[in-house]
């Protein structure tokens, strides 16, 4: 590699980084503030779990306060961590180099989206700080979300900035995986990552826009006195829920994809195997998922009300989406056959996803049966449901990427005593959390209860999973905290320390410089980032 | 293309079989007994998928690790005849798969759906942060009793926010809002008490907002009737005679 | 980054414009509004204003500034950039529409009781104005790329006259409506009404923002040709929009 492109560049400088550009710095700005949300949000689920370990009153006096930490635990996660750190951090970093581009098409607008998403949580931020902090749980339903005295507005204000960034992204990104590959790269060589990031970032440009009206209403609703939601003036209160899970069903796809995609790049890499059946899983799987994303939603709305034959009609679609997710399993399983698996960090994490995709996603089979949701419905099993599938398996897989990726980014490894007991701590800790929540909710269990005295048998289960958590809460303190220190002071890294086929491995540098590449990248017509094997 | 016939055929068996046609006439069916029995069957189903696809994963984590760090991966180069055939073969089990729930999902939810002849109506309201009962009759009590044996419907509907009501026991949940009516219907079969729950989040005391659900043999139902009709008169002439 | 030569750049790109434009878009929307309409105090919302205006136009004209002389990676990408952000655009009138006729559809009688007669003659001249001015908008295009700087300059102006008519014409309208006593919240077609001719109207705004971005310079002699087809693209998506606002909240 030529000299002059390589990482060093001279020393750290402050105006470099806010004023920055670049994909890459833009890329770490977001995982800065995406792990900045996770921490204070995973603190908020601490105080959560310590509220539930015991019947009666724990920490707060009333159900507002608990209220209060549930909301930001929730809205945080999912908006402010895992959306930004996998389509934020993660494409905004790779996705341009696996496709061999400079930058991205627009790399103004790039800076922009991610000041939009700071601006969004220091939104977020003030909303703790308030005497009228939201209560409105991350769904914000109204009538009560503009019955009550909490400051909704936040809220909107919140998911409108963070809507208006997504967009931005969706439209950059969808420009520059159409116009900037590199040379001779056809679209049946693009890596599984690249597909399932766009294909979320279509799904951010289709849905957000939803989501948004839904919000203006609500904030016209609640502060300009409109009726959108109010049915003693001609309104329908449904009106929000359907526009809101139009949106907000999409969005675990708009989590979940990206996610795969992560494990395909791992699980390739570390296997030396090529995807099986690439194009079954890119146009029938990530394809099929985001034809039938749109068509569900009404899962979420089961006991709302709703015609019967449209609970039936969306019983039936949420089912089919069995089976796009089963064919990008099928690929994910088959790219382990005949494989040669080197284990590390990140293959680790990535096997560990394996059984959480299993355990989070066929939970979401009975959940889809109308008939089974009536009694399931706003119960833990909820929330056990998609924390193995969102808040577990979706944040392994961005934790595989990033052990995967950190020598790249660092020129580090991040590896060694500490990633390894964090991961097996993580794991464990994870079941055990959640595995009782499943139990009691089926037995009834409500979600969004700061108190159960109605149960009092339940409270065995639930000082097992505040146990679970706090063992969670500690791997997360190694895992983050090991982060930190590799990055300074990890084992150095040679630029392709896994032997990978991909660009980002093959042709930049580790960490990659100005413009990413020496040299510019053409490939040719049968080069795959796969080809291990030929 | 002769592989995914059977799975079609068995689909197309299952969609007929479970006809709603078919139920038992006369009988009162009971969805909670119903929903017992489907849970069992999606478990049973789930887990069988699980294990599959678990055990698949675990035995080539293990079988496949690198017997030196220069080997590569020798996974199979598919041609395109066998491409296809991985894509449609497992969409074709898959889709059976999901056509088989959702034929049980479906009859299951016309028994939760068709109120039988004879039903008790109550109507329920709710409000931040309780529950009213109203009985034909016009009592209005704040926990619900019920005879045993005859089915119960509720008209459910809310004076100010959402509410959701959900009884663990009879395996039932549904949402009142203000400006729409909702129902729920279920059966009573044996007698005791159990606890119904708000389940839709409505704001401070969302946690607190729950009650008790008595299943009276009728006998007794008919008694505790009386009495709380009498109390009511009561109170109505009480209230008369003030005014007075 | 690239040079002009496609070798790559040896330094990291910077520009504070789009830090600039978050910031005072961050006080100028969010902030504000909370504190006028959540907290009641002019005092706050003033200075809210106050910061995030000088902010929002700082970034703006920086922005511009770089972007008339900024090659882009690849030549005109902003233009299918603009069309699918105008995909997205679409997409939340429809969801706005998408509310208006559930609640419409819902409704008994309609319009609803409180709704006084909403003359048609100034809608219907209202979006002739618009119509108009996407033609201006196209012959300004024309003239650009035809090398007729002045001539763009010309029709530019024309079609932001006719911008600010359709404007002030809405205010006419709204001001009419709301002596009639009715109001946002005067009923649920109101509440409808508002909302959707509001946020065409916003658009109109905005759209004039971009014009006024692409005049200043061009007075002075920089044009860009896909900022202009860029914002040609948009205005015209503003006159569609109103050929769906107008028949279905003043003729339905
Ligand atoms: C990343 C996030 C994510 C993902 C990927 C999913 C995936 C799925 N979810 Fe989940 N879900 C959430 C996040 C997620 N969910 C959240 C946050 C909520 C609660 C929101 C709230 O109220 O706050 C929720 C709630 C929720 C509900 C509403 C429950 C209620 O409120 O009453 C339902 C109902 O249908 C549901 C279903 C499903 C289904 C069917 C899938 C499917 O996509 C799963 C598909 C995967 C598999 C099936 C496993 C792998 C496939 C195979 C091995 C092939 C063979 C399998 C078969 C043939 C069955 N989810
Ligand atoms: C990405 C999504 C995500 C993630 C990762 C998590 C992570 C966790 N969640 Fe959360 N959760 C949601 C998304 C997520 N959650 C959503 C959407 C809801 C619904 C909200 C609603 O109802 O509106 C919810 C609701 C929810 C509930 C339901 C409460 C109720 O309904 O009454 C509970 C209860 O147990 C819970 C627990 C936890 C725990 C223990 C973790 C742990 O895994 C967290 C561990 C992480 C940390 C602790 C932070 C990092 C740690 C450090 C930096 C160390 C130092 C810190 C300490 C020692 C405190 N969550
Ligand atoms: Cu009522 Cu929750
Ligand atoms: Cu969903």
């Amino acid at each position: 590699m030529s000299p002059h492109t390589s990482t060093a560049d001279a020393g750290f400088s402050l105006k470099e980084w806010i004023f920055t550009t670049d994909h890459k710095r833009v890329g770490v700005l977001y995982l800065f503030g995406s792990m900045a949300a996770f921490t204070v949000a995973g603190t908020m689920a601490m105080l959560i779990r310590i509220e539930l370990a015991n019947i009666g009153p724990q920490l707060v006096e009333s159900g507002t306060q608990y209220n209060q930490w549930l909301y930001f635990h929730g809205a945080a996660m999912i908006l402010a961590f895992l959306i930004p750190g996998l389509t934020g951090f993660a494409a905004n970093y790779f996705l341009p180099i696996l496709i061999g581009a400079r930058d991205v098409a627009f790399p103004r607008i790039n800076a922009l989206s991610v000041w939009l998403f700071y601006s969004a949580i220091i939104l977020a931020l003030i909303g703790i700080a308030v005497p009228d902090s939201p209560d409105i749980m991350w769904t914000g339903y109204p009538p009560y979300s503009i019955n009550t005295d909490a400051n909704t507005a936040l809220y909107v204000f919140t998911v409108l900035l963070l809507g208006f960034s997504s967009i931005l992204g969706a439209v950059n990104f969808l420009v520059t995986v159409i116009y900037m590959r590199a040379p001779g790269m056809g679209w049946n060589q693009l890596n599984m990552f690249v597909w399932t990031t766009i294909a979320a970032f279509l799904l951010q440009l289709i849905f957000i826009p939803v989501l948004a009206s839904a919000m203006i209403l609500l904030l016209f609703d609640k502060y300009l006195g409109t009726h959108f939601f109010d049915p003693a003036a001609g309104g329908d209160v449904l009106l929000y829920q359907n526009l809101f899970w139009f949106y907000s069903h999409p969005a675990v796809y708009v989590i979940f994809l990206p996610a795969m995609g992560i494990l395909f790049e791992v699980i390739a890499t570390m296997g030396k195997n090529r995807i099986f059946n690439y194009k079954a899983c890119v146009y029938g799987g990530v394809g099929g998922l985001v034809l039938i994303s749109g068509l569900v939603w009404v899962h979420h709305l089961f006991v709302s009300g709703m015609p019967d034959w449209i609970r039936i009609g969306q019983m039936v679609t949420t089912l089919l989406i069995s089976v796009p997710v089963g064919l990008m399993a099928l690929s994910l399983w088959g790219t382990l056959y005949k494989a040669s698996i080197t284990y590390n960090t990140a293959m680790m994490y990535a096997a560990a996803c394996l059984f959480l995709l299993l355990i989070g996603g066929l939970t979401g089979i009975p959940l889809a049966l109308t008939p089974l949701t009536v009694n399931l419905t706003e119960t833990s099993f909820i929330y056990a449901h998609f924390h193995f599938i969102m808040g577990i398996f979706a944040t392994f897989a961005l934790f595989s990427g990033i052990y995967y990726w950190f020598p790249k980014m660092t020129g580090r490894f991040a590896e060694g005593k500490l990633a390894t007991i964090g991961f097996w701590l993580n794991l464990t800790g994870v079941n055990v959390t959640f595995w009782p929540l499943f139990i009691i909710g089926v037995r009834g269990m409500p979600r969004r209860y700061f108190d159960y005295e109605m149960f009092p048998e339940f409270e065995p289960y639930h000082q097992v999973a505040t146990l679970g958590a706090f063992m969670v809460a500690v791997a997360m303190a190694l895992t983050i905290g090991n982060w930190i220190y590799s990055a300074f002071a990890g084992d150095k890294a040679p630029r392709n320390p896994w032997g990978s086929k991909s660009l980002e491995w093959t042709h930049a540098p580790s960490p990659p410089g100005p413009g990413n590449f020496p040299e510019d990248v053409v490939v040719d017509k049968d080069w795959t980032p796969y080809d291990y094997n030929k | 293309m002769k592989k995914p016939l059977p799975p079609l055929l068995f689909m197309a068996g299952v969609l007929l079989a479970s006809l709603p046609a078919l139920a038992g006439e006369g009988e009162i069916p009971n969805p909670a007994a119903g929903w017992d029995a489907l849970w069992n069957e999606v478990m049973i189903d789930l887990l069988a998928i699980g294990a599959i696809f678990g055990i698949a994963a675990a035995y080539m984590l293990i079988k496949y690790r690198a017997k030196s760090p220069t080997d590569v991966g020798s996974g199979p180069k598919l041609s395109k005849a066998q491409a296809v055939g991985w894509a449609l073969i497992p969409v074709a089990i898959f889709l059976a798969d999901d056509f088989y729930l959702g034929a049980n999902g479906w009859s299951l939810w016309n028994d939760y759906r068709r109120i039988p002849e004879n039903a008790m109506e109550v109507k329920v309201t709710g409000y931040q942060w309780y529950w009213e009962f109203e009985y034909e009759n016009g009592v209005v009590t704040d926990e619900l009793t019920v005879p045993v044996g005859r089915p119960v419907v509720l008209r459910m509907t809310s004076e100010d926010v959402i509410h959701s009501f959900g009884m663990p026991k009879y395996r039932v949940t549904e949402d009142l809002m203000p400006g729409r009516i909702t129902y729920i219907w279920f059966n009573p079969v044996e007698a005791g008490e159990t606890v119904a729950t708000c389940r839709e989040f409505c704001g401070l005391a969302h946690a607190n907002m729950y009650t008790t659900v008595i299943a009276l043999p009728p006998v007794e139902f008919e008694e505790w009737m009386a009495g709380e009709k009498a109390e009511a008169e009561e109170g109505e002439t009480e209230a008369e005679g003030e005014k007075d | 980054m690239t040079t002009e030569s496609g070798a790559p750049a040896h330094h990291w790109e910077t520009s504070w414009a789009p830090l600039a434009v978050v910031a005072g878009t961050f006080f100028l929307f969010p902030l504000t509004f909370i504190a006028y309409f959540v907290y009641d105090s002019l005092f706050l919302t003033a200075i809210f204003a106050g910061i995030g205006t000088p902010l929002l136009i700082a970034g703006i004209a920086k922005w511009v500034n770089e972007g008339l002389a900024y090659k882009n990676i690849v030549e005109g990408a902003a233009v299918p950039g603009m069309s699918i952000f105008i995909f997205s655009e679409a997409l939340v009138f429809l969801a706005l529409f998408v509310g208006y006729w559930m609640i419409h559809l819902k409704a008994d009688t309609w319009p609803p009781e409180g709704t006084p007669a909403i003359g048609s003659a100034v809608p219907i001249l209202m979006t002739l104005v618009l119509v108009v001015s996407s033609f201006t908008m196209q012959r300004g295009e024309a003239k650009l790329e035809a090398g007729d700087r002045g001539g763009f300059v010309n029709s530019l102006i024309v079609t932001m006259v006719l911008g600010a008519l359709f404007l002030g014409l809405s205010l006419y309208e709204y001001n009419h409506l709301l002596g009639l006593g009715f109001g946002t919240s005067a009923n649920a077609f109101s509440s409808a009404f508002y909302t959707l001719t509001g946020f065409h109207a916003a658009h109109v705004l905005v759209g004039l923002g971009i014009f006024a971005a692409m005049l200043i310079p061009a007075l002075g002699g920089r044009t860009n040709k896909t900022f202009v087809r860029c914002a040609a693209l948009y205005w015209h998506f503003v006159v569609v929009v109103s050929f769906f606002v107008v028949p279905q909240v003043y003729f339905w």
